[in-house]
């Protein structure tokens, strides 16, 4: 029989569907509506980012998912482990908002209201106008849907020591 | 001839896209530019040949921090027009929502955006680090703010639920009572934000400014009123044209706004306290008593204090309101077209926003003009800089910039509804 879940886990999809594939974060969401256990809450962020520091607050694991700025591919997936490596703070996430999603996470761990575990997938887009989605971004959406899926069961059973174990081999890599 | 530049090339921690010019010739300020570079947005040819019963959900799109004044004024016009008075608790809703959008607008300037210049960091993460609570507090009254913003509006960026005539839908009054106790706590966030913005470090700095604001006969203004000033105006809003005139400048996207009769002026909460302390309930007159604003305040620094008091308004007053509310029968009023011209005028957190349309038979617009708060604040703006920047002229550019800085942000300019707004640049020659 399998365990019951430990950890309380959020997911979280940011980003505006009227604005092209900025609204990939949202159609993961709508895509994982009914594949996730009861008890992992699903929220949409279109545009105050900063209600993400008080939609997390009490949950042990989030997962975001945003588009990003294209670089080389669009459609490419990008996952960061907020544990082991920070989102790039210049031009990757995009955010038409006041605050990004890099200085959101910030603020909210100077503020110890941060999770201890944080999830980021970031989907490369092609175009930011209109409400027509690049059809590589959302197949890229769909993709992302079973990563996410498979990343909350992870994330909801691992125990908070796991987890801290986690972090600290991934300090000690860096320290040498 | 001695020349020299100092140039803010962007302009951090205001809304949207502006740079600030300095031209500092043999050792005196020469001249100030706020240079406004945001793409013109084309709001006013847009509304044309659009329904009536379009224009607030096209309009809300002017801005994701204050869409509600946008709808407000448009409404208002549209009703003008069309001889259709909103009385009762639909005018009393408006005023609600309007409650908060000043509380999540007011409280992410005063202390996400403006509170760090007074006390030297370079952003709201850097003084989470040593004020925490302040922060902490400043996110739950935008939270607030916000649930208000969605109660009534359905969403709190761009609302969907206002019409012309009233709301789409009404709330039940059981759906207030968990913003009502959001809302008290809230109202003691703010007051302790009073409290400590008051203890800031201000620039020894004033001057004689031209206040206008509306004025209503026994409220604090949000929706109506006359439009007067601390001179000898005093007009209705349809007469906005016979004293004010907007004219295109080189280094701006944004038209200048100026009274016809003696150039710039000021709007927004320094103007709306001066004109309308009496009708501030006694509990927040004595409060502003204890602040040292009793007296009223020149000193635009001193906004942000003024800014605190005026959530600390909207907190009390979104809570008589819901304190009072029976849920109307109708969601709206009926409306018939006809052709006229309307004119809608309302205080948006930045200041009055004056709307006038033209309407066909039908009810499509013929033309539209929409006055923002910001376009209105730009030569104050820019006489601010002077005043602020002449005494400063032998300082290192980094001290002249970071004063610019901090004076453009007593305006909480929102650059991407005035556009028709920032970089620093000094020319010393």
């Amino acid at each position: 029989m399998k365990e019951a879940p430990t950890r309380r886990a959020l997911v979280v999809g940011l980003g505006n569907p009227d604005r092209g594939d900025d609204g990939v974060g949202r159609l993961v969401m709508e895509k994982l509506a009914g594949l996730l256990p009861a008890d992992v809450p699903i929220v949409q962020i279109a545009g105050n980012i900063l209600d993400l520091l008080t939609e997390w607050v009490g949950f042990d694991a989030v997962i975001c998912v945003d588009a990003a700025a294209p670089l080389t591919t669009p459609g490419r997936i990008h996952r960061f482990d907020l544990a082991i490596s920070e989102l790039p703070r210049n031009a990757t996430i995009t955010s038409s908002h006041a605050v990004s999603l890099t200085d959101a996470i910030e603020l909210s761990r100077v503020l110890h209201l941060a999770p201890r575990d944080i999830i980021v997938f970031a989907i490369e887009g092609a175009s930011f106008t209109g409400a027509t989605m690049a059809p590589e971004v959302a197949a890229a959406a769909v993709e992302v849907v079973g990563r996410v899926a498979a990343e909350v069961t992870k994330l909801q059973h691992i125990s908070d020591k796991l987890a801290a174990d986690k972090r600290d081999e991934a300090a000690n890599s860096f320290a040498s | 001839m001695a020349t020299r530049t100092i140039r803010v090339g962007y302009l951090a921690r205001v809304e949207g896209e502006g740079a600030l010019d300095l031209h500092i010739s043999d050792g005196r300020l020469a001249r100030a530019e706020l240079r406004i570079f945001e793409p013109p947005r084309l709001f006013e040819a847009l509304l044309r040949g659009r329904s009536y019963i379009e224009t607030p959900d096209i309009i809300a799109r002017i801005c994701g921090i204050c869409p509600i004044a946008y709808q407000m004024s448009a409404v208002h016009a549209i009703e003008n027009a069309f001889g259709v008075t909103v009385g009762g608790q639909l005018r009393a809703l408006r005023r609600l929502i309007y409650c908060g959008e000043w509380i999540e607008s007011h409280a992410l300037h005063v202390v996400m955006l403006h509170a760090p210049d007074f006390l030297g960091y370079p952003d709201a993460i850097a003084m989470a680090r040593d004020y925490g609570d302040a922060v902490r507090s400043a996110l739950a009254l935008k939270k607030t703010g916000n649930e208000l913003l969605r109660l009534l509006g359905g969403r709190e960026i761009h609302p969907v639920n206002v019409r012309p005539g009233g709301f789409y839908r009404v709330p039940e009054r059981s759906e207030f009572r968990p913003i009502t106790e959001q809302l008290m706590d809230a109202r003691d966030r703010a007051i302790d934000l009073v409290r400590w913005v008051a203890t800031f470090p201000f620039p020894d700095f004033e001057r004689d400014y031209e206040f206008i604001a509306l004025r209503h006969a026994d409220e604090y203004p949000f929706n109506e009123g006359r439009i007067v000033s601390n001179r000898d105006l005093d007009i209705d809003i349809a007469d906005y044209d016979s004293e004010f005139e907007e004219r295109h400048v080189a280094h701006s996207t944004a038209l200048h706004s100026l009274l016809k009769r003696r150039g710039a002026y000021l709007v927004g909460p320094l103007a709306r306290y001066a004109l309308n302390f009496d009708r501030l309930p006694a509990a927040i007159q004595a409060l502003a008593a204890e602040v040292g604003l009793a007296d009223g305040c020149q000193n635009p620094f001193r906004s942000i204090v003024v800014r605190a008091l005026e959530i600390v308004f909207a907190c009390e007053e979104a809570l008589r309101l819901i304190g009072m509310y029976e849920r109307p029968e109708e969601a709206s009023v009926q409306i018939e077209p006809r052709a006229a011209v309307g004119f809608g005028c309302t205080e948006a957190p930045r200041g009055i926003c004056w709307h006038r349309y033209e309407f066909e038979a039908d009810g499509t617009i013929r033309t539209a003009r929409i006055v923002p708060p910001t376009s209105q604040n730009q030569l104050s703006i820019e006489a601010d800089l002077i005043a602020v920047a002449a005494p400063l002229v032998s300082e290192p550019d980094d001290v002249i910039r970071g004063r610019c800085e901090q004076s453009i942000r007593n305006y909480d300019p929102c650059i991407s509804c005035s556009t028709h707004f920032l970089k620093l640049s000094v020319r010393r020659t």
